[in-house]
C-alpha cells in the first residue's frame, strides 16, 4: 500500500474529505481526531494491518505520519 | 474459565423501570456544541436517555420493576426466598440496599438478601449467583434486581448533570428478573471471567477507604480509559461469546438474539461482526436508554419484546462486560410473554432521613 493510499484510508476512518490530511499535520489540530475516532483507527489498523494499538501508542502519536508509519503489515 | 450449568431453573419474568423524564441529547444542557453532540450520537448510538428524578435511586426503579412482576405474574412476595441487588449506586454505604428492598417488597424474613457491587457485567453475574443459590436452596423463587443511576450527578447538592461526554452516554434505570424452579426447564449455560489487572480502566478512585479524599481539583466521579475498555471489549468479549457457543455446541442460528451490554453502538457492531451475529439479531437499546450499566441486558430484552404478546420461547445469548474488569455470558431461554412492557415511575422511597 502506498503512502497516499494509507493517508486515504486514514481520511476515510476519520471521515474527513479526501486530500485533507498531510503527513506533517499535527493530530491535535485535527478536529475529527477525537476519542471515538481513535476507536475507529484501532479497528482499521487491526483489520487492515493486523496491528493492535494501545493507549500508549496514541500517547506517542503526534503527527499524521506517526500513524501512517504504523500502517504496515 | 469458570463454567456453570444449571438445570430446571427458568427465567420466569423480566421487567425494567425508568422515570417519565426522557431527554434527547440534542436538548441536553451541556457545554458541547450541537456538532459535537451530533457526532457523539452517531458514534455511540445514544439519541437520549431517561433521567432519575432528584430523589429517585436505583432501588426505586428496581422496586417498581419487581412490583410489576409480582402484580402481572400474580406472585405473592412470600414465594421469594432470594433477593440479589446488583448495583454500583446503592442507597447507602451501609446497610446493603437489598435488605431494605426485602422489607419494601413485603418479602418474608425467610430470605437471603444481599448487594453485589458489579457494573456492566452485573446482570450475567447476578443471574449466575441467583440461579445457583436457587438451585442449592429450598427457596422456590429468586429475584434479581439490577440497575444504576450512572447519569446522576455524583454531588446531588448541585442538582445538575455533569457536562462531559460520559454524562451523555449513561442513563438511569432499574430492572427485575424472576427466576423460578421448574421441572424440565432447559439447561442454562454460563461462563464467567475476571481480570483485575485492568482495574484502572474504569474506576472511581476517590471517596472510599483506599483514597477517602480526592486531591484538590479532582472529582470523586468515575474515570474511563476509552482505549483500554475498547480493546478489552472487542477482544475478550467476542472470544467469550464464541467459547460459550462452543461449550453449548451451538451456532448463531440456534439463537433468537445476541444481547450485549450496551457499551456503545460502535463496540456492539464490532462484537457482532467478530462473533458472526448479524445486527438484526443483536439487540440495541442504547439509542433510547443510553448505557444503563447492569440494567442494559434486561432493558434491551424489554425494548425488543416487552410489548409483544406472543407465547413463544426464545433463546438468548447474553454477555455483560465492563468495570472490574469483569465479563460473563449466559445462554438461556425465556418466554416472550414473560418479558413485561416498560414501567415508568416517578416515585421514590421516603426513608425518614433529611437530606441536609
Amino acid at each position: 500500500m502506498t503512502t497516499e493510499q494509507k493517508i486515504a484510508l486514514l481520511e476515510e476512518t476519520l471521515e474527513v474529505d479526501e486530500g485533507t490530511l498531510k503527513l506533517e499535520m499535527e493530530l491535535a489540530e485535527i478536529d475529527e481526531y477525537d476519542s471515538m475516532s481513535k476507536l475507529g483507527i484501532i479497528v482499521m489498523m487491526e483489520d487492515e494491518f493486523g496491528v493492535k494499538l494501545t493507549g500508549d501508542n496514541f500517547k506517542q502519536f503526534k503527527t499524521v505520519s506517526d500513524i501512517v508509519n504504523m500502517m504496515n503489515n | 474459565m469458570v463454567l456453570t450449568k444449571i438445570e430446571e431453573v427458568k427465567i420466569s419474568a423480566m421487567a425494567a423501570a425508568v422515570s417519565n423524564t426522557w431527554t434527547a441529547l440534542t436538548d441536553m444542557e451541556t457545554q458541547e456544541g450541537p456538532e459535537v453532540i451530533a457526532k457523539f450520537s452517531k458514534k455511540t448510538g445514544v439519541k437520549g436517555r431517561y433521567d432519575a428524578n432528584l430523589n429517585q435511586t436505583t432501588a426505586d426503579f428496581c422496586f417498581a420493576a419487581a412490583k410489576a412482576i409480582l402484580k402481572e405474574k400474580k406472585i405473592s412476595p412470600d414465594e421469594i426466598g432470594i433477593l440479589v441487588f446488583v448495583t454500583q449506586s446503592a442507597d447507602y454505604s451501609i446497610p446493603a440496599t437489598a435488605c431494605i428492598l426485602q422489607e419494601r417488597l413485603g418479602i418474608p424474613k425467610d430470605c437471603i438478601a444481599f448487594d453485589v457491587n458489579l457494573g456492566c457485567s452485573g446482570f450475567s453475574y447476578g443471574l449466575n449467583i441467583a440461579a445457583s443459590m436457587l438451585k442449592t436452596s429450598n427457596a422456590d423463587k429468586a429475584l434479581l434486581l439490577c440497575g444504576d443511576t450512572s447519569a446522576k450527578e455524583k454531588n446531588w447538592k448541585k442538582k445538575v448533570k455533569t457536562s462531559h461526554s460520559a454524562s451523555m452516554l449513561f442513563g438511569d434505570s432499574g430492572t427485575a428478573t424472576l427466576l423460578a424452579k421448574e421441572k424440565g426447564a432447559p439447561l442454562m449455560h454460563m461462563i464467567s471471567k475476571t481480570d483485575g489487572a485492568g482495574f484502572r480502566a474504569i474506576i472511581a478512585p476517590y471517596g472510599h477507604w483506599r483514597n477517602p479524599e480526592p486531591p484538590v481539583g479532582e472529582s470523586i466521579g468515575s474515570r474511563m480509559d476509552d482505549i483500554a475498555v475498547f480493546n478489552f471489549a472487542t477482544s475478550e468479549v467476542p472470544e467469550l461469546v464464541k467459547k460459550q457457543m462452543e461449550e453449548a455446541n451451538t451456532t448463531v442460528d440456534n439463537y433468537d438474539c445476541l444481547v450485549l451490554h450496551q457499551a456503545n453502538l460502535f463496540i456492539l457492531k464490532q462484537i457482532a461482526k467478530r462473533t458472526g451475529f448479524s445486527m438484526d439479531k443483536t439487540l440495541v437499546s442504547i439509542d433510547e436508554f443510553g448505557n444503563t450499566s447492569s440494567a442494559s441486558i434486561p432493558i434491551s430484552l424489554v425494548k425488543e419484546y416487552g410489548d409483544v404478546n406472543e407465547n413463544k420461547d426464545i433463546r438468548a445469548l447474553m454477555c455483560g462486560f465492563g468495570v472490574g474488569l469483569s465479563w460473563s455470558t449466559v445462554d438461556a431461554y425465556m418466554n416472550v410473554n414473560d418479558i413485561l412492557p416498560l414501567v415508568h415511575t416517578d416515585e421514590s422511597f421516603d426513608d425518614g432521613y433529611d437530606f441536609d
